[in-house]
């Protein structure tokens, strides 16, 4: 069993964004897998345990940090990695990054491809659809459980309210949602064992891609923060009279009744 | 609340092993070089701290609010202790790391500062393998290689725990009044054993299947006190030739204490051979004709490196309480600022007392890490170094701050966290607050592996004396020549004028010190010993400190006031000013009362303490 997982490096969860000339300031925080990757890496080395032979390769897009992400999950088992590294990438949107993905991917052999639902930092979903479109691979989003057999696979998926059984043919794309796992972390033996499993470096050139073919079709106007959250209220007087006067300002000014 | 925020000061560890420490230099050494670079760094201490965070923090509270209960005989630790014990094992952070034979061994300095993430995740629970690594120690330095196999795979992988058997009713401080026996069998190296242990930390739990007790007991015919005493593997359950378990080997648990803190900690009363059916091997050659045996030597291997491993979780606790402290003064909001008595109400970080006690919180705190994490890098060198005069000097060095680091650390502890509580208020002293817990658990700290008394003793009556005196020397060097060549540095007059004048305090001191032994005045250097290590380690400390904040401010330099890591160079800075304007000029007090030397506390008769 072959497996390609997708992986993005993001801010840590507890990182505070600020803005810098109109854009996120990255220096001095601290970077993580994004953390629904993890639970795709953990899916992809299951399906490996359990089918006692294949590979697990992990595939990025960004620059020489985002080795240090791929060397976590080399660490965690993963057996190679794929860094798409190029300046050109940069300003990449979801649809570039996915077109990107999917010509590292075809080279590299796979029944089943695994990505987390969505990246913590900006949150799309999208990247992991795309990537199935450009592979023409049917696609099952916010996977939480996950059951492979043979050249087919259930996997239960979220959907509002519930969950929904879907079988479908591999290969194919699965995204992962929280629950799917609990994932394991790096060992020092698998630590210092990464340092000696292959991160292969392409730009979009060995892709076969020219200068211009991944420019971004969609444009990023403007980024900002959340307006901070206005201070509390505290209604004073007689119980009865501070209900009152809540259920008149509830009504009047936050007209929430 | 304490069980589930982790709190680590990363930053500062990283400091130490990427920027002060030459980490580069020991991981190009023969064990290190062909595994590990600087650049690991990062990923090593990265992963402990999640897997402290995700898997062991979470436990904590389990630790203090259920415990560890004795039910019908038999240990039982908290549930919840069973996921995390399995994942400390996996991540390779366990017992084994005393293994220094295996293949890519990370050397100490690493696997200690791993360690201070553990303990400020859960001290408790770090006790479930603590000593087990102290025991595979000694086994691999001093048993034969039939036992190493026997018994060391299966402590390495966290499957058999490890305990250390010193204490007895009779037995404490004074390890030489043991009374616990060993009887020559037919079968060569085995003995039978007989006596009573008690204080022994994790002596017996159920998350492992097999304890390999180290029993000090004395040979019938050997000599009186500790020079008689011999060193046993005592397994609770005899292990086959076949490695198997065999048959329970009259190992029995008797009682586990009920303690001020460590909750989640067996304590066990050990009773063994009460049926006459308990036997243990000898490490090493029984008792020379003389009746000298050496198990002492073989142990204080182990104790060697246990107290600096009490250091360090002195050194955890007190940073977690400081962390703890910091946030909470951020958010508190009380009372007005004293030079604006009619403003805003502010968070109580903006008092001037505040600051006092969360700068004596991080200043000690540092100077401490850098004091542990430096005599860990000496040991390494001690052991890895290719050159015989860096190694022997390392050595010494190693020897000298042991006690300093078990002892400073652990004293300063109680008092720290004793700042963190009063940062706190009222809260600190409710259970709903992580504080009074580490509080608690810390207190044994001064207490165990040798009182900090027993220290003192070991620094002045031993590590001074040691090789005619060399090692001090060395030591005073190191601090004297320091001073010397950065005296004249721009920006740290003062700091440099204090720091020479606590030199030449400790000068004073060592001169009254040897002239107590040959005086008539002995009763004094005992009188004055905890003070005097006191002394020492606030010197050294200083010392450590001081040179962190000059590469501190070349960083600074070099990457620019706007730069985002500025605030912590900064930060460091700060420490080592308040930590030598504020509390190294203790050494002069230190100075003056033995220069007075008041022997009243002697003297006082002792009806008079009423
Ligand atoms: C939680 C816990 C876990 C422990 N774990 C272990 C373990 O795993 N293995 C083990 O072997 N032991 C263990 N111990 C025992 C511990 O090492 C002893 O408690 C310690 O060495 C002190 O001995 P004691 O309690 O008998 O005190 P004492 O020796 O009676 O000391 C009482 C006081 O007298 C002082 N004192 C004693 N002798 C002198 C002297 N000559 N001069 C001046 N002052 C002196 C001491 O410093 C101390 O302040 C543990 C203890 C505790 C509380």
């Amino acid at each position: 069993m072959n497996i390609v997982v997708s992986m993005k490096q993001t801010f840590d969860t507890e990182a505070t964004i600020t803005l810098s000339n109109g854009k996120i300031n990255s220096a001095g925080v601290e970077l993580v897998v994004n953390p629904y990757d993890e639970f795709a890496l953990e899916e992809a080395l299951k399906l490996k345990e359990a089918a006692g032979e294949g590979e697990v390769v992990l595939v990025s897009v960004g620059g020489e940090g985002v080795a240090k992400a791929l060397r976590t999950g080399l660490a965690t088992g993963a057996d190679r990695a794929v860094l798409i590294d190029d300046p050109a990438l940069a300003d990449a949107d979801e649809w570039a990054v996915a077109v990107a993905l999917a010509k590292a991917i075809e080279q590299i052999e796979y029944d089943v491809i695994l990505a987390g639902r969505m990246a913590i930092d900006d949150g799309s979903s999208q990247v992991a659809v795309r990537l199935a479109d450009a592979l023409g691979l049917p696609s099952v989003t916010s996977v939480l459980k996950l059951d492979v057999d043979g050249k087919k696979a259930t996997a239960t998926k979220e959907i509002d309210g519930g969950t929904e059984d879907i079988e479908v043919a591999l290969p194919a794309v699965f995204t992962a949602q929280k629950g799917l796992n609990e994932p394991r972390l790096p060992s020092m033996a698998g630590i210092m064992k990464s340092k000696k499993k292959e991160i292969k470096s392409v730009t979009l050139a060995e892709l076969g891609f020219s200068a211009d073919d991944l420019l971004p079709k969609t444009n990023i106007q403007e980024f900002s923060l959340p307006s901070p959250r206005a201070g509390g209220h505290i209604v004073d007087g007689e119980p009865a009279d501070a209900a009152k006067e809540l259920a008149r300002l509830l009504r009047e000014e936050a007209k929430v009744i | 609340m304490s069980g589930t925020t982790y709190v680590y000061n990363l930053r500062d560890l990283k400091f130490i092993l990427k920027e002060w420490l030459d980490m580069g230099k020991l991981l190009s050494l023969p064990p290190y070089a062909e595994y590990y670079d600087a650049d690991d760094i990062d990923f090593i201490v990265d992963n402990t701290f999640k897997v402290c965070r995700d898997k062991v923090a979470v436990v904590n509270d389990d630790a203090d609010k259920i415990g560890v209960k004795f039910e019908d005989g038999k240990v039982v630790s908290p549930e919840s202790f069973r996921d995390a014990f399995k994942a400390v094992n996996e991540a390779g952070l366990g017992a084994g790391n005393a293994d220094r034979e295996v293949e890519a061994h990370l050397p100490y300095t690493i696997v200690q500062s791993n360690y201070e993430m553990l303990c400020a995740a859960s001290l408790a629970f770090t006790g479930y393998w603590g000593l087990t690594t102290g025991a595979i120690s000694v086994i691999q330095n001093y048993a034969s290689e039939e036992l190493k196999e026997k018994f060391l795979p299966n402590m390495c992988a966290g499957e058999w725990g490890g305990t250390m058997n010193l204490t007895e009713s009779g037995a404490g401080s004074d390890v030489g009044a043991n009374v616990t026996k060993a009887f020559p069998t037919d079968e060569p190296g085995i003995y039978k054993i007989k006596g009573n242990k008690i204080f022994i930390t994790g002596g017996d739990h159920d998350l492992c299947s097999n304890f390999i007790h180290l029993v000090l007991a004395r040979i019938e015919g050997a000599l009186p006190g500790t020079a008689g005493l011999s060193l046993f593997i005592v397994p609770k359950i005899w292990v086959d030739d076949d490695g198997g378990l065999g048959e329970p080997n009259d190992v029995v648990t008797t009682g586990i204490e009920e303690k001020m803190g460590l909750h989640g900690q067996p304590t066990c009363s050990l009773s063994y051979g009460e049926n006459d059916g308990c036997r243990g091997y000898l490490i090493g050659a029984p008792p020379d004709e003389n009746g000298k045996a050496s198990g002492i030597r073989q142990m204080f291997l182990m104790m060697n490196e246990e107290r600096l491993m009490i250091g360090i979780q002195g050194l955890a606790v007190t940073g977690a309480a400081y962390l703890h402290s910091l946030a909470y003064a951020k958010e508190r909001v009380q009372g007005r600022k004293f030079t604006d008595p009619k403003g805003e109400r502010v968070r109580i970080i903006e008092h001037e007392d505040i600051r006092r006690m969360l700068m004596m919180q991080k200043s000690c705190s540092e100077a401490i890490r850098a004091l542990v994490l430096k005599s860990c890098y000496y040991y390494d060198l001690s052991h890895d170094s290719e050159d015989p005069e860096e190694k022997a000097f390392a050595e010494g060095m190693f020897q000298i701050s042991n006690p300093l680091c078990k002892a400073y650390s652990t004293d300063m502890a109680w008092l720290l966290i004793s700042d963190a509580i009063q940062v706190f208020g009222g809260y600190g002293f409710t259970a709903e607050y992580p504080v009074e817990q580490l509080a608690r658990d810390c207190k044994v700290l001064s207490i165990w592996e040798g009182t900090n008394y027993i220290q003192a003793q070991d620094l002045v009556g031993r590590k001074f004396t040691m090789q005619k005196g060399k090692v001090l020397t060395d030591w005073m060097e190191d601090i004297g020549g320091f001073i010397k060549s950065h005296k004249d540095k721009e920006g740290y007059g003062r700091e440099f004028e204090v720091l020479s004048g606590a030199f030449g305090d400790m000068n004073y001191i060592l001169e009254e010190v040897s002239a107590y032994g040959e005086g008539d005045r002995k009763e004094m250097t005992p009188l004055f010993a905890t003070r005097i290590l006191h002394a020492a380690a606030m010197l050294y400390c200083g010392r450590l400190i001081i040179d962190q904040a000059l590469l501190a401010g070349e960083k600074l330099i070099e990457l620019g006031e706007d730069h985002f890591d500025a605030a912590y160079y900064k930060g460091k800075i700060a420490s080592a000013r308040f930590y030598i304007l504020n509390i190294v000029p203790q050494v002069g007090a230190i100075r003056r009362v033995i220069g007075l030397g008041d022997a009243s506390a002697i003297d006082i008769a002792e009806e008079s303490f009423a």
